[in-house]
């Protein structure tokens, strides 16, 4: 057989592969869309009815109404955005630090980054509950901010990835010109860095969009809450309201979505290990 | 140098950028207390949803109309099943709410651990007495002869049966079964097998709130020795029933059955609506489940079976109000806590929703003339609570471990309850001081 | 890394070497800084308190007293403890590679450059998204044994489904299955390092006349292995803390027969629920020094087999 067809066969196979899992991983999705459209007693009927009829759009208004989602979902905003900017502004400065930077304790500091990533979250959740409480700022937000501009290690260490794949020509073209480290960072590194910095901001954003954690423990104000805390008050002691919960959900996600639909192409196409446009 | 300031100026604009930014931001919430006019504005958590927030809401209203000088102020807090993180942090940092809803199941732990105020003097003052309420919720409330919480709510469980499945087997849907021996026959009749396959089960022990606790009282044991304070999850009678139950799990194989206990996660695919479990021990709570996702389901209640066919009994938990340690308005948060304890608040805060704790409340709803609520209630005086000590929640999870395990042929009954009597006592030594 | 052999020649070196050095040495650090500071206050400090924890009786709402290596001790006489453990190892072994291998291979499927990809894309991305509240219950439905839609399913090729989440022996495995679906964020990441090898080798590859399969093998994954390795860590350290998803469907009990009951479960069990903060620290330690010793072996051995290309 010509390698054409061969071609053509492996990829007409592999197109085959991607929608039968696609189907499988839509479902997730499906239920939740269809969830939403449902008065109560039907949403766990057998078999399931993927298409509800009659469909029911008051879900959404109502669910709406229920709790005060506009304002939440401003909250949710100006967290998201403001943690997201803080990420985007300092790990890539101290990961091009890792990767191309040379200092004395460097490895130390990159192997206690890695090793503070190992701790699991509940344990450190009370300490620095109690450390962000001298400093009074329980009541705010600012837990939820602050400690973005100050570096993340999951997205340190990704970051580092990335840079330690940029050849060093460049840097060392650039010192020949005589231009100042910070210099090379902001003109030549960062920008060569924007699909990967991309991906980071949009972890960062699904991150903080969807945490309930940290809003739980920090926000005690009701007018400041988020959408995630919102969500919790459609499940109450007789039973959820599955309708309302949904329909919150859906549209708590339909944003990113958004999101990642247009952006995915930039930065998968963009992000490099090497340096090397392919 | 010049290179080394090229840095600096840009890392200093960034930290001057980050001191702005917390500048700006700072919000302080306002932990009430007394403002100028004397008013004191006193701040509560809850969980509260629906009509439960509604109720409540005319229950601070009434209660604002009577004391024109204390503000309520209400914080929706997250409120699943036992969890408290928020309170916890907060009780620990030193800044807790005035007043807290609160599961009367862990007033024990927390007294305990001091993390309440005593208002046993408060009570007393205002003639908050125990004959008011159910014994019961007067126990769970109190911890070594203190009170700690005032009850605001109760439940009670019952034996809920399928009256279509008893006609369709030839059972008297007006008798259900009152003796344990009784219950199995019924089960017995009631299930119908496919092959490998159960199209529908009589009934499941444990399935709902067929814990041990319940068939544990049913069979007339007791979890607590009164005099020593001491566990005795190895009481024979409790053994016995443990004994029951896994008897009746190994006759229609726990595996085959364990699917319709795992999956039911929640109320809606609760499979005695579905009607694929004939019979069910459950709680008043799932009436309300019942009216919303089958309202024409024909079922009725009846007392647990016991052994002998008399001595009903039943176990009851609640919420209730506590006020933290710590807390900055006591004293205005105790006049809201005695206005949800006394008769008007009750009947404002429970009104088309739960059982109140003071029977002539449950009269005034008209629960005693209602063909379902009525059993609830009047089994209510017969009701236990669950041991009051510092490790409830440990008991319960060893209690339900070891059920689980005995009912899968882990070891007999007798040793599981041995382990967790022996493990829960250890655990409270180190609260004797 | 750092190259330790310049610091030990610095005495050797004159001092306009030294300067230089020196100057390199704060630019280094100043660039750092952010991350320095955030990693003292919000990470060191905490991690420095919660150790001291682990060495007392601290309930959270009480301070407790200092008992030495009591609650090391016990935890090691803890029949649940050993129990949560091998969970989840469990988990993490079989998990791991699974989604390294489906991450890999979703990967390479979805980076053929046909029309719709983004669809596709967004589709294996949308799981991540959706909250856990609905996704446990939706797998709660789907894998319910008389009423899913796997059981019945599988009934039309005539087997006999098991009780997923209710058996012993099925409620890891169904943990895992719902899990992989969790594998959009790592597809991601792949795809970029897809993306990211150069197509002059899949060229040369082919006028050497090599097929798929050969050109998978010698070109892509070994070039993928960066991306390969940073997924490993992650994926590592994410397995051993599950927690949410197992919480939320078993409602933090562990059934059937704490089979679910994974580490940092019994951890928040005994921080938060029987207020043994001290214990539960004392667990968060030793998890710390296991993953910690992993992840090392992971480093070591990453020499051998990952090939950066800027170097």
């Amino acid at each position: 057989m010509s390698p054409i067809a061969i071609k053509r066969i492996n990829r007409a196979l592999a197109y085959l592969c991607l929608i039968v899992a696609s189907a499988f991983f839509i479902t997730s999705f499906n239920w939740l869309l269809s969830t939403s459209l449902k008065p109560l007693t039907q949403i766990f009927t057998f078999p399931p009815e993927w298409i509800p009829s009659p469909i029911l759009w008051s879900n959404y208004s109502r669910a709406v109404e229920y709790i005060p989602f506009w304002t939440y979902l401003k909250n949710t905003a100006i967290i998201t955005i403001a943690s997201t900017l803080g990420v985007i502004i300092s790990c890539p400065l101290v990961a091009y630090s890792f990767a191309k930077l040379e200092y004395r304790g460097r490895g130390l500091l990159f192997f206690v980054t890695l090793a503070v990533m190992m701790i699991p979250g509940q344990v450190t959740m009370i300490p620095l509950f109690l450390l962000f409480t001298k400093l009074g700022w329980v009541g705010t937000a600012l837990p939820l901010i602050v400690p973005q501009f100050f570096g993340v290690p999951i997205y340190i260490f990704l970051l580092r990835q990335f840079f330690m794949g940029l050849p060093d020509a460049l840097r060392e073209a650039a010192r020949l010109d005589g231009a100042s480290e910070f210099r090379i960072y902001l003109q030549i590194m960062f920008p060569l860095a924007k699909s990967a910095v991309l991906a980071v901001a949009l972890f960062q954003f699904m991150g903080s969009w969807t945490d309930f954690m940290g809003p739980l423990l920090y926000l005690t104000n009701e007018p400041s809450y988020t959408v995630s805390l919102g969500l919790q008050q459609f499940q109450s002691q007789k039973g959820s309201e599955w309708g309302l919960l949904m329909a919150v959900s859906t549209l708590m996600t339909l944003p990113i979505i958004v999101l990642f639909f247009f952006l995915q192409k930039t930065f998968i196409s963009g992000i490099t290990f090497s340096g090397i446009k392919g | 140098m010049r290179k080394s300031k090229k840095i600096a100026f840009p890392i200093l604009v960034y930290f001057l950028a980050m001191l702005l930014l917390l500048t700006a931001c700072s919000t302080k919430a306002g932990s009430g207390g007394p403002d100028g006019e004397g008013n004191t504005t006193v701040t509560m958590w809850h969980g509260l949803t629906s009509i439960d927030l509604d109720n409540m809401n005319k229950v601070v209203k009434a209660f604002e109309e009577k004391n024109p000088t204390i503000k309520m102020k209400l914080v929706y807090t997250e409120s699943s099943e036992g969890s408290d993180q928020k309170l916890l942090t907060a009780v620990a940092g030193g800044n807790p709410p005035d007043v807290a809803l609160f599961d009367r199941f862990k007033v024990g732990t927390w007294a305990a651990q001091g993390s309440l105020t005593d208002l046993s003097s408060m009570a007393a003052e205002s003639g908050i007495r125990k004959e008011m309420y159910y014994p019961f919720a007067w126990e769970e409330s109190s911890y070594q002869g203190k009170l700690y919480a005032i009850p605001m709510d109760t439940d009670s469980r019952l034996l809920f049966y399928n009256k279509d499945h008893f006609k369709e087997v030839g059972l008297d849907p007006n008798k259900p079964p009152q003796t344990i021996a009784e219950l199995e026959a019924a089960a017995d009749k009631l299930t119908i097998k496919e092959g490998k396959r159960f199209k529908r089960i009589g009934f499941i022990p444990w399935y709902s709130q067929g814990w041990l606790y319940t068939w544990g009282w049913a069979f007339g044991g007791e979890f607590q020795d009164a005099a020593t304070g001491k566990i005795t999850a190895n009481d024979p009678k409790v053994v016995e029933a443990l004994q029951w139950m896994t008897d009746f799990g190994q006759k229609y194989n726990v595996e085959d059955i364990a699917g319709f206990t795992s999956a039911a996660g929640t109320e809606e695919m609760d499979p005695f609506i579905s009607g694929q479990v004939s019979m069910k021990i459950s709680g008043n709570f799932t009436v309300k489940g019942i009216e919303k996702f089958k309202p024409d389901l024909n079922y009725g209640v009846a007392p647990i079976p016991t052994p002998t066919g008399a001595d009903f009994t039943t176990w009851s938990g609640g919420g209730s109000a506590i006020i933290p340690k710590g807390a900055k308005n006591v004293a205005a948060a105790w006049k809201f806590l005695e206005f949800l304890g006394k008769e008007e608040g009750q009947t404002l805060l429970n009104a088309d929703s739960q059982i109140s704790v003071i029977d002539s409340v449950n009269d005034k709803y008209g629960y005693k003339d209602d063909p379902i609520m009525k059993e609830f209630i009047n089994i209510l005086p017969n009701s236990h609570n669950r041991p009051v000590i510092p490790e409830g929640q440990l008991l319960w999870n060893e209690l339900a471990s070891a059920t689980e395990k005995a009912t899968r042929g882990n070891g007999t009954p007798k040793e599981n309850l041995d382990r967790v009597t022996e493990t829960v006592n250890k655990a409270l030594e180190k609260y004797d001081k | 890394m750092a190259k330790l052999a310049d610091s030990v020649q610095v005495s050797a070196i004159p001092s306009a070497r030294k300067r230089a050095l020196h100057r390199t040495n704060v630019i280094g650090w100043l660039f750092a800084s952010p991350w320095a500071i955030g990693l003292l206050c919000f990470y060191a400090i905490p991690m420095l308190m919660s150790i001291y924890f682990s060495f007392t009786t601290y309930s959270i709402l009480q301070p407790g007293e200092f008992v030495g290596m009591n609650n090391y001790r016990d935890l090691f006489q803890d029949p649940l403890f050993w129990k949560s453990i091998s969970n989840t190892i469990y988990f993490t072994v079989f998990f791991v590679p699974l989604s390294i291998f489906f991450g890999v291979a979703l990967a390479m499927m979805l980076n053929m450059k046909v029309k719709g990809m983004a669809v596709f894309r967004t589709i294996f991305f949308l799981p991540t998204l959706v909250p856990q509240v609905a996704l446990a219950v939706l797998w709660m439905w789907l894998l319910h044994p008389n009423f899913g839609l796997v059981n019945g399913m599988l009934a039309h090729i005539g087997i006999d489904g098991p009780s997923w989440l209710g058996g012993e022996s099925w409620s890891k495995p169904s943990l895992i299955l719902m899990s992989l679906w969790g594998i959009g964020q790592a597809v991601v990441i792949y795809l970029a390092g897809l993306g990211d090898i150069p197509d002059e080798y899949y060229e040369a590859a082919q006028i050497d006349g090599a097929n798929w399969f050969q050109k998978t093998r010698k070109v892509t994954l070994p070039l993928l292995t960066p991306v390969i390795f940073y997924n490993l860590v992650m994926g590592m350290i994410g397995a051993f803390q599950q927690f949410t998803l197992p919480y939320t469907l078993t409602k933090g009990q562990g059934t059937p027969a704490n089979s679910m009951t994974f580490y940092v479960m019994y951890l928040y069990e005994n921080g938060f629920r029987y207020f043994k903060m001290g214990y539960a620290s004392a667990m968060a330690w030793i998890l710390f020094i296991i993953v910690m010793a992993l992840t090392g072996i992971i480093f070591i051995t990453s020499k051998r087999w990952v090939h950066y290309q800027g170097k």
